[in-house]
């Protein structure tokens, strides 16, 4: 080995220890802080290791049973915050935003892909430069209109007003993500399915799509975290759990200055959860849909 | 054949087209017509024409000022550290050894954290009186005792674009990592052959390469740090005093806190039209053509 390759060795490995700790630190203490009891967290300097793990917050957002460890302490006798207990509610009101959100967005960025992948048309450079560019508009640039609008129609509070913004939102990358990826698809087989009999549309749904499967996989990653993370429009649109989403919910539970810590952490564990899953799941389509589609 | 294939096209793209304008034309139009009169909420009845009123108001006032200034400084950190970061984690991604594999996989974790959760977490650790960063910095010496780094100007904001990077940072990396995977093996090797410094492969080889990528990562994280609202509202609320009160902050503060629709339109649309400014400007510099 020669001695050039040695230090790129220990450089690179170094340098890798150090970006992880920046990137999982955090994750890593949020963990630990839900496995405390609050007491345990309030303390200079901070336990590196935790002294005590307990499973009790968990046990309390999940069966509103009080830890044991609040009985105790009198002058910081722990806080409550009740509030946390509906992170499950809102948690599944995002889940199921962003679910919807996903199947519009292959539903609809799909077929236009396919047409200013594929076909030729009077308009069709301004129409891709349309949908693409309405992605740029600043959300806060709608946000006041879209609230009267949705106010007007009685969709306040509703989960379909925001189904329907996130679409909005994520179509236009959908779009521009899958018009390259199709793109990048050899054409010979549609001919060939022409050919045979098929009509565009058929050529379409069993020829092109199954062939597409990976980029189509990253478009849907891509619409489910934006839904699921978007936080501006539910803000401003959810009013009770009837809608509300998990964002607002934990921006809430931030802004309280008497909230309990470690119930907090739980809530981000438990909002994290469900991404890391997604993100595990997908993490090879992400990176290889980015290669193919951005560089031929 | 091509009027058939056109009126197909037009169906396939119809229903996308037609949701987006329902929801940003109609809404933009609403707002320039709002941003045109001096409408409060607190005074229902009058609502007088006031033309470009609302703009001079706005352009005029202090907070207008300080809060842009906040804004071009928060976003110009937050867009050179996370392209420059995301382009040296990009080469540890890229490096031949194995460790690279696992941090591929890592450092996609805080990209699809939300940032409303990403404030929460940095919230917490940048917590004056019992924050793990303090802590940190308390057990190796370097603080004599706890700071509230939230409550000072400066700070604040560094704090608000370390939340910003962590999230941000491994995206852009890994956009440059697919660009650096689509450089061709050989044209390092005919490089260095050629007697080329790692400086003059990165230089006239691997740069050239990038930069439609670059252009990419640079106008996206340019959209969102000057939009960055979700952060704000959860880790300052736009304090202490205004210094962290970036342009969507504030106007979601004249809007929603005020309720002064008027100027809150107005300053929406100033918004727009800084996000267009700017990636006309970008465009400009990086000529689009290269990215196709």
């Amino acid at each position: 080995m020669k001695r050039g390759s040695f230090v790129n060795f220990f450089l690179v490995h170094i340098l890798s220890v150090i970006v992880l700790l920046f990137v999982l630190g955090p994750f890593i203490w949020i963990f630990l802080c839900s496995l405390q009891g609050e007491a345990d967290l309030f303390v200079v300097p901070p336990n590196w290791v935790p002294k005590r793990v307990i499973l009790d917050n968990y046990r309390y957002i999940f069966t509103g049973e009080i830890p044991t460890a609040y009985e105790v302490r009198g002058l910081i006798r722990s806080r409550i915050s009740q509030e946390a207990r509906y992170i499950l509610p809102t948690l599944l009101n995002s889940f199921i935003i962003a679910l919807a959100v996903m199947a519009i967005n292959l539903a609809l960025a799909s077929p236009a892909a396919y047409a200013f992948s594929r076909f030729r048309f009077t308009g069709k450079t301004p129409l891709y430069i349309y949908v693409i560019t309405s992605r740029l508009l600043p959300a806060m640039a709608i946000a006041i209109p879209f609230y009267f609008i949705v106010q007007s129609l009685n969709l306040l509070d509703t989960k379909l007003s925001l189904i329907l913004i996130h679409s909005v939102y994520t179509i236009p990358f959908s779009t521009w993500f899958l018009t390259l990826y199709f793109g990048e698809i050899p054409r010979d087989v549609e001919f060939a399915a022409l050919v045979d009999g098929c009509n565009p549309l058929q050529a379409f749904f069993y020829v092109l799509l199954p062939m597409a499967i990976p980029g189509l996989s990253a478009a849907a990653a891509f619409a489910f975290v934006f839904s699921y993370s978007e936080f501006l429009f539910s803000l401003l649109i959810t009013q009770t759990l009837k809608s509300r989403t998990m964002s607002v919910l934990i921006a809430s539970l931030a802004n309280n200055p008497d909230v309990s810590y470690a119930l907090l952490s739980v809530c981000v564990v438990l909002a994290i959860v469900p991404l890391l899953l997604i993100g595990f799941f997908f993490r090879n389509y992400v990176t290889k849909g980015m290669t193919i589609t951005i560089f031929k | 054949m091509f009027m058939r294939e056109q009126r197909f096209s037009y169906l396939l793209i119809f229903p996308a087209v037609a949701l987006i304008s329902i929801f940003t034309i109609y809404p933009l139009l609403y707002a320039v017509r709002t941003s045109l009169y001096d409408i409060v909420l607190s005074m229902p009845f009058m609502k007088p024409y006031v033309g470009v009123g609302n703009y001079q108001a706005v352009l005029g006032s202090y907070y207008f000022r300080g809060s842009l200034l906040n804004t071009l400084v928060y976003a110009g950190m937050s867009v050179c550290l996370v392209t420059l970061l995301g382009l040296g984690v990009s080469f540890l991604l890229n490096s031949p050894f194995r460790v690279s594999g696992v941090l591929r996989i890592l450092i996609l974790f805080p990209w699809a954290i939300p940032f409303v959760v990403s404030g929460v977490i940095w919230k917490w650790i940048f917590n004056s009186s019992y924050g793990v960063f303090n802590g940190l910095l308390y057990t190796l010496g370097i603080v004599d005792s706890y700071v509230s780094w939230l409550s000072h100007p400066f700070y604040a904001k560094l704090c608000l674009v370390t939340a910003h990077i962590w999230k941000e940072m491994p995206f852009a990396s890994i956009l440059f990592l697919a660009g650096l995977q689509a450089v061709p093996r050989e044209l390092f090797d005919a490089c260095r052959v050629d007697g080329g410094t790692s400086w003059s492969v990165f230089r006239y080889v691997i740069f050239p390469l990038l930069r439609p990528v670059l252009l990419v990562v640079v106008i996206y994280e340019t959209m969102i740090g000057i939009t960055t609202f979700d952060l704000v509202y959860v880790m300052t609320g736009g304090g202490p005093g205004d210094s962290t009160s970036l342009l969507s902050w504030y106007t979601y503060a004249e809007t929603f806190k005020f309720l002064n629709l008027g100027k809150g339109a107005a300053l929406s649309i100033i918004l727009a039209l800084l996000i267009l400014a700017i990636i006309i400007g970008y465009i400009r510099v990086i000529r689009l053509e290269e990215v196709y």
